[in-house]
């Protein structure tokens, strides 16, 4: 028997549904423009007044607002509520350029937390769990999101924040936790040291995973399933339109149902900026039809996927979309190829490899350098080094098959490369382009 | 014929990777009876013989080394010229395949020993038995 959250949104018609959207953005539309000076110049610059926008129809006529927007109005520029009616900042965790900051009413965290509740409950969470919360907490939206969504469900909540795995184990046996959240390589590594302290999923009481916040693949879902003994449910959500629970994963394990009752999604072609029809890969964009403080409308993700209105056997009507391909600033150009981490990641679970890898990339006399180190599987050593060499050489095959360029792979000893308790680091890129 | 366990391990080609392995066996008292070490660019195998191979088994796995057992051949022969290649000519004669050998110091000044990876292992032991080369056990060796 599936369960709701908010049973009456999440299995609306379409029609009534498109109905709330309408009515949503319209009003959204006219706060954003009387209140936020930077998006009303790009709507004067584009020729469009607030009452063009009459549905969701109209939404290819606004302009689009893009990380580059964000940077250029920091801290304020995009804010449409006064500071007074503001109660939390969170921000992005700045690796690519100067840090985005978002603002949040008190309405605004409510929208979030019902969000991730909804998120929790289609995992199989009630007030009857205990749940583990060992995203970030603190500026990250991923530890905040959660914990609200977890409380709101009425689950036991432990604010873990990541790091000190045995800890993390220690606390998950004590308290019998049968709800974890956390990022997939995170969680890959909790599953690593629990069967390093001599345990086996048999020990824990967890029966469910929300993993996000960095791309993951399908087989790696398998694999952290496997080692913690639980089903993995993937939940999507980005800083710039409150965090995790833009969307998440229903039983079926298929996709993301986005919350479309707050965010609108597009795909576009990311070159022309023209919206794709569905099922079409593209740039995913979101309009954010219900925030107050910080309302986003038209924000490009950089992330690329697709969109499907196919019916769902959860039973939500809710739109779906694919998991990400990957950001597209996560994807290196090499050698003219485009390549993701996703795909290193797919082909070294594939082969029986263990999900951390370091991916380097540099330039040698013009000429690009594709170089992945790859921790040695302790069930195939051999004491032959031809025998280790093959491994290389077939590894690299098998890369090549997958990426199209061929790679040098270099074996090294387990557990060599650094484990990340929050977002992975698992490319490095040397070469010099922007200078 | 008892075959010799070698315990192979697995080390990055960086300084000080043999360093670890080192104070692993000096702390568990553990003497190293024969050594060879094979090197590619990225990686090394760390092949060795010692005097309690179950304990140090053991210990490198405690310690997160991947290393694993493999069995290989170890003889003993007169320290004359000539001798090697009367083995060689043994095993070549019944077509078995050396992967690599090694030498390493035995109980004797007059004589030296072999640790010897073939393609099979029982075939290349009747031929070494046939061909009157004495072959040491596991045994042998952890009381040399």
């Amino acid at each position: 028997m599936e369960r709701y959250w908010n049973e009456e949104i999440e299995t609306m018609s379409r029609e009534d549904m498109k109905k709330l959207q309408n009515e949503r953005l319209v009003k959204q539309v006219r706060h954003v423009y009387d209140n936020v000076k930077y998006y009303r110049d790009l709507m004067d610059k584009k020729g469009v007044k607030p009452e063009d926008i009459k549905s969701t129809d109209d939404l290819c006529k606004l302009p689009f607002i893009s990380k580059a927007d964000l940077r250029e109005a920091y801290p304020y520029g995009l804010l449409a509520k006064p500071l007074s009616e503001c109660v939390r900042i969170h921000s992005t965790s700045g690796t690519t350029g100067k840090r985005v900051v978002a603002f949040y009413t008190q309405h605004d965290v409510d929208l979030w937390n019902d969000c991730c509740a909804r998120a929790i409950t289609a995992a199989g969470g009630t007030n009857e769990d205990v749940c583990q919360v060992c995203y970030g907490y603190g500026l990250f939206t991923g530890g905040a999101g959660l914990d609200g969504g977890s409380h709101k469900v009425g689950c036991l909540t432990l604010p873990m924040s990541s790091g000190n795995t045995e800890r993390q184990i220690t606390f998950m046996r004590d308290l019998n936790t049968t709800i974890l959240c956390c990022t997939p390589s995170y969680a890959a590594y909790i599953g690593e040291t629990l069967h390093d302290m001599g345990l086996t999923p048999d020990d824990i009481k967890l029966k469910a995973g929300i993993f996000g916040a960095e791309p993951w693949t399908e087989e790696m879902r398998r694999s952290i399933e496997k080692s913690l003994g639980i089903k993995a449910y993937d939940i999507y959500g980005l800083t710039e339109t409150s965090g995790p629970g833009v969307a998440f994963e229903c039983s079926e394990q298929t996709g993301m149902h986005i919350n479309e009752d707050n965010f609108i999604p597009e795909i576009i072609d990311p070159d022309t900026g023209e919206v794709l029809p569905e099922g079409q890969v593209g740039e995913l964009v979101f309009t954010s039809i219900t925030k107050e403080a910080f309302p986003l409308l038209r924000y490009r993700t950089r992330d690329l996927c697709v969109l499907s209105r196919k019916k769902c056997s959860c039973g939500r009507t809710l739109i779906k979309m694919a998991k990400p391909m990957g950001r597209s600033d996560d994807m290196m150009i090499i050698r003219g190829v485009n390549v993701f981490p996703s795909q290193i990641e797919t082909v070294l679970i594939e082969q029986g490899y263990s999900p951390n890898y370091l991916i380097e990339v540099d330039r040698v006399n013009n000429s690009d350098t594709l170089d992945i180190s790859v921790e040695m599987n302790t069930d195939q050593l051999s004491d032959k080094v031809k025998d280790m060499q093959k491994q290389e050489r077939d590894l690299a095959t098998a890369m090549r098959m997958m990426i199209g360029i061929t790679p040098k792979v270099h074996l090294v000893t387990p557990k060599s490369i650094a484990r990340s308790e929050g977002k992975a680091v698992r490319v490095i890129d040397r070469r010099k382009l922007h200078d | 014929m008892q075959n010799v366990r070698q315990i192979s391990v697995f080390l990055d080609n960086k300084p000080n990777q043999l360093t670890g392995v080192m104070k692993i066996f000096k702390d568990a008292g553990i003497n190293m009876r024969a050594l060879s070490l094979a090197d590619t660019k990225d990686f090394g195998i760390l092949r060795i013989i010692v005097n309690d191979t179950d304990k140090a088994l053991e210990k490198l796995k405690e310690a997160s080394y991947a290393c694993t057992a493999t069995e290989i051949i170890a003889i003993t022969i007169p320290d004359t010229a000539g001798q090697l290649s009367r083995v060689i000519d043994i095993l070549g004669a019944e077509n078995v395949n050396i992967e690599y050998l090694y030498a390493f110091i035995g109980k004797s000044d007059k004589a030296v020993s072999f640790a010897i990876r073939v393609d099979d292992n029982n075939h290349a032991s009747d031929a070494l038995l046939k061909g009157g080369i004495i072959q040491l056990t596991e045994n042998d060796i952890s009381e040399m």
